[in-house]
């Protein structure tokens, strides 16, 4: 009799934990077109009628990073070479799905006068060194058959880059929007010399979560996921991309038709796309292993971090291929 | 008249005081209108009007003045139509009037999101914030500095670690706070006990130094000790000062506000700032600075009125604020609000 008393006590122990496991999932992510498109899974309810409970925790990009690493968010929207950047630094964390891949956002914007990055020998690029758009200005000068040694870094914060090209103390920068599209607003007859769209794949945006989070909730994961396919239609439907667009530039506090122009720059990727970049490692950008690893190798030489990352280990392709089972 | 508003130190008439205080905000404000609405006075760049034959100008796009000026001589010599534009200001010098409209808006626009704030909600936040940074702060520096102005062990004990922290910037902890007080409001708030606690010991601490030794002499012949010497003369001596200490510091702990609210999640009226700063919506960002000027304004002058109020001794006029809380805690137990003065400075 008392065997059974404890046993009954102890489930009912088990579902009290059950139900306190039950706490929303909390997702924090920052001002990035193809991340604030979460909002409108939010907003239209669309988590409820998954029946997963979504806590969207709205930060700026660096702090949400901080916020993850020291354990106080189930997931983090990064970018897959931040997502390195992260665990080295003791943020331990699984992409479980890709939002998109920057698609001409990111750019290397030149003063006029200079046509093309075959220009750039000898001059000056203001850049926040070792972050993406160096690793884009790299890829570039690769192909204009230059190499770092040929242009002059000068370490430059990426909100400053629009006004560091306005007092001409370089020749070009690189940044993101909105500051690449302000930079070509600040300088006339500026242009963008290269942009993610010339190497597609070089900056995939993704879903990052806690191993620990994602053994204990693989199922309300997979839910949170399968959301995505109806954000992606929503944007593409001429009915309803309006709307869409209102609630993500309401999320970014700006007006939408200054908005609308970022979403042009961004490919977002439907459940499908996502699954099959995740699942099928190459050797160049057109999958998650192959930009991790020219991520990682890049993260590497300009010491941003000391060791190469466990590549294979930093995804997981189940959770997309899962979510469209569903 | 204008003579006698150079006489050294000399008080002036309470309607010269009226006529200074308004001049001291109507100049500023003159001036930036100047520059804004007569744009011959500084007007660095033109604002194209008509692109003309220039293909990569467009009309609305701000240009450097000599710039645009090589541009059209470069037109006109290739017998081409020359671009138009008229002198403008740069996109970082917004007109009063347009600030004005973006502070109206930022008030009276309805959150779009659900669960969403309006900016006054956002403010509240802000000054929430603030309030428990600065409440936290002085709940245990304003103690330990009159200790350590008291005490000389307690202050060599103390100080030379205070002023050691004191140089570490408030900011550099924030990704520490995060990791242990979370993402929401407590690591802003520890920000600003950070950026406020260490300057408070020792500014209190040296108010309270300050104190006329001869009032200690004073009371020790008359038979004090160590605890009268602490409550009954330090403490009602400096009062007045440690008053005005704390709002200088109060000012102090806004101006942490910003760096702190980045930390966790975006919130507050920071968020607004940096948000419209990255679109450069630069006229919302100058609405937003001046809402902090003007609590901060309006806080330091409320402040300023009750303390004129509170001690007697600093200023003997007769007030009905003062009357009331003397009378709300009978005297005998708060000499320090007494209606005769105490302590009379020489």
């Amino acid at each position: 009799m008392r065997l059974r008393n404890i046993l009954s006590s102890l489930a009912l122990c088990g579902a009290f934990a059950a139900s306190v496991s039950a706490a929303p999932l909390k997702v924090a992510f920052s001002d990035w077109p193809g991340w604030t498109a979460y909002q409108i899974a939010a907003e239209k309810g669309w988590f409820k009628e998954a029946g997963v409970d979504v806590e969207l925790l709205w930060f700026e990009y660096g702090p949400s990073m901080e916020a993850y690493a020291a354990g106080q968010v189930d997931a983090v929207m990064v970018t897959n070479g931040d997502a390195l950047v992260t665990t080295a630094t003791g943020g331990k964390n699984i992409a479980i799905m890709l939002t998109d891949y920057s698609n001409g956002n990111d750019m290397i914007v030149a003063r006029p006068g200079i046509e093309s990055l075959k220009d750039m020998k000898g001059k000056k690029a203001g850049i926040e060194v070792g972050f993406v758009e160096h690793l884009l200005l790299l890829n570039g000068l690769k192909k204009a058959g230059l190499t770092e040694a040929d242009v002059e870094l000068v370490p430059t914060p990426t909100n400053q880059t629009p006004q560091v090209l306005a007092s001409g103390q370089v020749d070009a920068i690189g940044a993101w929007q909105p500051n690449s599209g302000e930079a070509l607003k600040a300088v006339p007859g500026s242009k963008a010399i290269y942009t993610s769209a010339d190497e597609p794949g070089l900056i995939y945006d993704c879903v990052v979560v806690t191993p620990q989070s994602l053994a204990q909730h693989r199922a309300e994961w997979v839910k949170f996921v399968s959301v995505w396919d109806k954000v992606v239609a929503y944007l593409a439907d001429p009915k309803t991309k309006a709307d869409g667009i209102k609630i993500m530039a309401a999320r970014a506090g700006v007006d939408p038709s200054e908005y609308a122009a970022f979403l042009s720059g961004t490919r977002f990727l439907t459940l499908t796309e996502s699954s099959k970049l995740l699942s099928t490692p190459t050797k160049g950008f057109d999958s998650v292993a192959g930009s991790s690893k020219i991520a990682d190798e890049f993260n590497v030489k300009n010491e941003v971090y000391k060791e190469p990352q466990d590549i294979p280990g930093s995804y997981d392709a189940s959770i997309t291929a899962e979510a469209l089972k569903l | 008249m204008s003579f006698r508003w150079f006489n050294v130190r000399q008080e002036l008439t309470s309607r010269a005081r009226v006529v200074l205080t308004v001049m001291a905000f109507l100049l500023p404000l003159g001036a930036w209108s100047l520059v804004s609405y007569v744009p011959v006075i500084w007007g660095p760049m033109i604002k194209v009007t008509e692109s003309g034959d220039v293909t990569w100008l467009q009309p609305g796009q701000l240009m450097d003045r000599h710039e645009f000026a090589a541009q059209v001589d470069k037109v006109i010599a290739e017998g081409k139509t020359p671009p138009a534009g008229k002198r403008s200001n740069p996109i970082f010098l917004p007109a009063p009037h347009e600030v004005a409209r973006a502070l109206y808006t930022a008030f009276t626009a309805k959150p779009v999101l659900k669960g969403d704030k309006w900016l006054h909600e956002s403010l509240w936040t802000s000054i929430r914030t603030i309030f428990w940074g600065f409440v936290i702060s002085s709940a245990i520096g304003v103690p330990i500095g009159i200790l350590c102005g008291a005490f000389i062990s307690i202050s060599r004990l103390t100080e030379p670690f205070v002023d050691f922290v004191r140089y570490m910037p408030a900011p550099a902890f924030g990704a520490l706070m995060v990791a242990v007080f979370g993402i929401h409001l407590e690591p802003k708030i520890a920000i600003i006990v950070i950026g406020t606690f260490f300057q408070q010991v020792l500014v209190v601490a040296n108010t309270v130094r300050k104190v006329d030794g001869g009032l200690l002499e004073a009371a020790q012949t008359l038979g004090a000790g160590r605890r009268q010497l602490v409550l009954r003369v330090l403490l009602p001596a400096s009062l007045p000062d440690l008053y005005n200490d704390l709002r200088i510091l109060l000012g102090w702990a806004w101006t942490y506000l910003v760096v702190a609210e980045v930390v966790g999640v975006s919130s507050g009226i920071t968020f607004f700032i940096n948000q419209q700063a990255k679109y450069r919506n630069f006229d919302n960002v100058y609405a937003a600075i001046l809402i902090i000027g003007f609590i901060g304004l309006m806080t330091d002058i409320g402040l300023g009125f009750i303390g004129r109020r509170l001690f007697p001794w600093k200023d003997s006029r007769p007030s009905r604020l003062r009357n009331f809380i003397v009378r709300l805690f009978s005297a005998r137990y708060l000499c320090a609000f007494s209606d005769k003065p105490i302590v009379t400075k020489a």
